[in-house]
Order: C-alpha cells, then structure tokens, then sequence
C-alpha cells in the first residue's frame, strides 16, 4: 500500500514536471526566436550572467597562459631545431669555403704556362721545415710521378726553389730563400746578369751585377737559364733597392720574391719532355714576366 | 554552480563537439541517493540554468535532465550502491538516455535537426567523458547528503 502511494508520488511529480517543462517549451516555440525568459529567467541571469563573465574572464586568462606556455615548448624544439641546423650548415659551409678556396688555389696555379719542353706535375705541401735556419719543403710528388732531383718548383707568381731530394713518393724543396740556394738571374728590362742567393726569408740578394749596369728599383728579375736547373724566364721577385757602394767593383741589390712561400699549400714542379731539346734563347724569355707580381 | 562551470570552462574544452556534463552528472546522483523526484527537481532545475546560460530554448536542457534525474531515481536502492563502478556506468547510461531525449525534444518541436552520424560518436564520447567525472561528484553529492541527514 506504502510502495503504490509513493509510486503513485513519483508519477505525479514526473509528469507534472513533464507538463511544466513541455509548456515552457512550447510557449517558447511561438516565439520569434524561440526563447522567453521572462522575469525571473532575467532575474537568475542578472545574479549569474556576471558571475559566468567573470569565469570566462577566468578561462580566458588560463588559455592564454595555456597557449603561451605550450608556444615557449613549441618555440624551445624550434629553436634547438634550428640551432642543430645552423651548426650542420656552418659546418658545411666551412667545407665549402675551403674547397672554394682550394679550386681558387688551383686555378691560379693553372695560370702558370710551363716552359716548351717542360710538363708541370701538381704537387701539394705536405710539409715545412720547423727549422728556422733551412727554408725547404716537402711535396706529395715524386720520382713515381717522374719527379727528379733539381727540377725547378715555381708557382703562378714565380719560381720558389729546386728539388734536392726525392723518394717515390715525396720531394724535398729547397726554397730559394734559403741561404744555401743561388741562382742565375737576369733583369728583365736591361739584360743585366746576376746572382740572387737566399737570405732565409722573402728578401734575396742579388750580386755580380756590372757597375754600369742599368738597373733600377722595381725592376723584375727573372731566371737567365743558365746553370741547367731553372728554365728561362721564370719570375723570380722584383728589386727593391740598389746598394751602390763606392769603390766596388760590382753592384748588389734586395729582390723581393715574387712567390710567397708564407702560405704556399700546392706547387708546379717543372719535370723535363723526354725529346726536349736545349733551351732556346729566344723560346723562353721572359714568358711568364710580365704578367706576375701585380704586372 | 555545475552549469557556470560548464557553460563557461567545461565547453571550451576540445573533444570533437562532446562537452562534459556535469550537471547530468549530479542529477543522476542525486536520483541514485536521493530518489527519483529529488533526482527529477535537481535535472529539471540545473537543466533550465544550462538552458538560461547557454541561450537555448528553455526547457531542452530541463526536460532532458528531468528525465534522466528521474530514471536513474528508479534504481535507487535495487542495485549495490557501495560498487564503485556505478557512478560510472550510472553516469553513462544516464548520459546516453538524457542525450537522446534532447535530440529527440529538438526534433519534435523543431528546434534543430539531427544528424545521427555525427550525434552518436559525439554522443559516446561525452558519455565517457561523464563516466570519468562520477566517481567524484557521487563522493560529493554523497557527502552533502550525509551532512544534510545528520544536519536535520
């Protein structure tokens, strides 16, 4: 009996709330858009319309700082992406830059034209002298790459020394800076013989030239091919000043090499054409003069 | 308080279209602990403020609840109410029941169309969605229950 008037409750109240809420609704579906919140519907919204504000506010705030933070997390990966990439690119570029270099240190070295009857072998500098008393280098060519003793090493600006050893594999280069090197030279403008022997550095000494000669500063010095080692007009430097002493016999004077071997890092060794006849005297002046050391 | 909560936090967040419910929620517990008319006043109500805050029609939200709130009332005491799975399981049938009803009073008065391939997925969705809030607004509801019964 209890159960049925408690069942009977229950029915009640759900189909009276049923009843209120379908009325509310279609009361509400005759509306032009649909919605009546009549006086106490704005009554609650005036109490929780700026509490709902304040929330938004609230949740505003909160996806900002959301957004923000997880834009820093996004923004780190970026960053640590791209800082991955700028090492691997310089590094690249730095790769680059040195091969860029190197084709640059091949072309110049293209420039130089051998002598007629003269091949040129390519050689790298493998290595210097840590000793500062001896100007000599070594090369990655040798008599397997028909290398020989004396032949004459030169690079586009110049002529630097002579082969004094060779192994198969590898030459020694006397540089003609070093005090033990002497070679035969003429001026190129006024035909003037000499001797330029080596002071151990980029300044040579030129002797035995006659007391009438003329010579003057700036004037290029090339080889005389005389001696059987250097072909003829190889540039050997320019001459920077004339020491005329008086009451001596000959003049002298300080030759500025033309091929700096400061920063040398590949050479032409000039190797002899197996049917090369002697040089000429007129077939090889002054090839390369003239178009070396800032000519 | 649930609907502020919902209408202002919970429908921001993302879940393709499903929107946690917590007022559906406490209708159901409170059907579940407190009977089916307390669970029916407490749908009808806390539908009608998700109605007045949202900008509906007055009433969807209500009648939905209602109902909901009054069917879960129905098995009030005739299951375990100690299972500590129910207020999940509770709060997805409730969910399912009180989501379908809403579809169906747009339908019937004209107030929105249904598309129900795109409704039941979402409809699934916010169902479990619900599950996981439960447990701890049963603990609550539960709470105030006791605190109100030892109050009077």
């Amino acid at each position: 009996m209890f159960d049925v008037i408690i069942a009977r409750r229950r029915i009640a109240v759900l189909v009276g709330l049923i009843l209120f809420t379908l009325a509310l609704l279609t009361s509400q579906v005759r509306s032009a858009d649909r919605r009546q919140v009549g006086p106490l519907g704005t009554a609650v919204l005036t109490v929780l319309l700026p509490i709902q504000t304040g929330m938004a506010h609230v949740a505003d705030a909160g996806t900002r700082w959301w957004r923000l933070y997880t834009e820093i997390g996004r923004l780190r990966q970026e960053n640590a992406r791209l800082r991955s990439e700028v090492e691997r690119l310089s590094q690249d570029l730095t790769v680059v830059r040195e091969q860029a270099i190197s084709a640059r240190r091949m072309e110049r070295l293209l420039e130089f034209r051998p002598q007629p009857g003269y091949r040129t072998v390519a050689a790298r500098v493998i290595a210097r002298d840590a000793e500062r008393w001896f100007s000599t280098l070594l090369v990655d060519r040798g008599s397997r790459d028909g290398v020989r003793r004396n032949a004459a090493v030169a690079t586009a600006d110049g002529v630097i020394g002579r082969v004094i050893e060779v192994t198969p594999t590898a030459a020694r280069v006397l540089l003609i800076g070093d005090s033990r090197s002497a070679l035969s030279v003429i001026v190129q403008r006024s035909r003037e013989a000499g001797i330029v022997e080596g002071r151990g550095g980029e300044m040579l000494h030129l002797k035995y030239l006659s007391r009438t000669g003329d010579v003057a500063a700036g004037d290029l010095v090339v080889t005389s091919g005389l001696g059987g080692v250097f072909p003829r007009g190889l540039v050997v430097g320019r001459i920077v000043t004339i020491n005329r002493e008086p009451g001596a016999l000959q003049l002298e004077a300080e030759v500025k090499s033309a091929a700096s071997v400061a920063r040398l890092e590949e050479v032409v060794i000039l190797r002899e054409r197996a049917d090369r006849g002697g040089p000429g005297p007129n077939r090889m002046a002054g090839q390369a003069a003239g178009r070396r050391c800032g000519d | 308080m649930a609907a502020l909560v919902q209408t202002a936090w919970l429908a921001r967040l993302p879940g393709v279209g499903a929107v946690i419910d917590p007022v559906l929620v406490l209708a159901v517990a409170t059907g579940f602990l407190r009977g089916a008319e307390s669970g029916a006043v407490i749908g009808l109500a806390g539908g009608l403020l998700q109605d007045l805050l949202s900008g509906g029609p007055l009433g969807m939200h209500g009648l939905s609840k209602l109902v909901a709130g009054f069917g879960s009332g129905l098995f009030e005491r005739s299951i375990y109410i100690e299972n500590p799975f129910l207020p999940a399981v509770a709060a997805f049938a409730g969910t399912l029941l009180g989501e379908a009803l809403l579809n169906v009073i747009g339908v019937v008065t004209g107030l929105g169309s249904v598309s129900w391939t795109e409704a039941v997925p979402r409809v699934v969705i916010q169902a479990g969605l619900n599950s996981v809030i439960a447990p701890p607004l049963f603990r609550g509801v539960r709470s105030l229950d006791e605190r109100f019964e030892r109050q009077h």
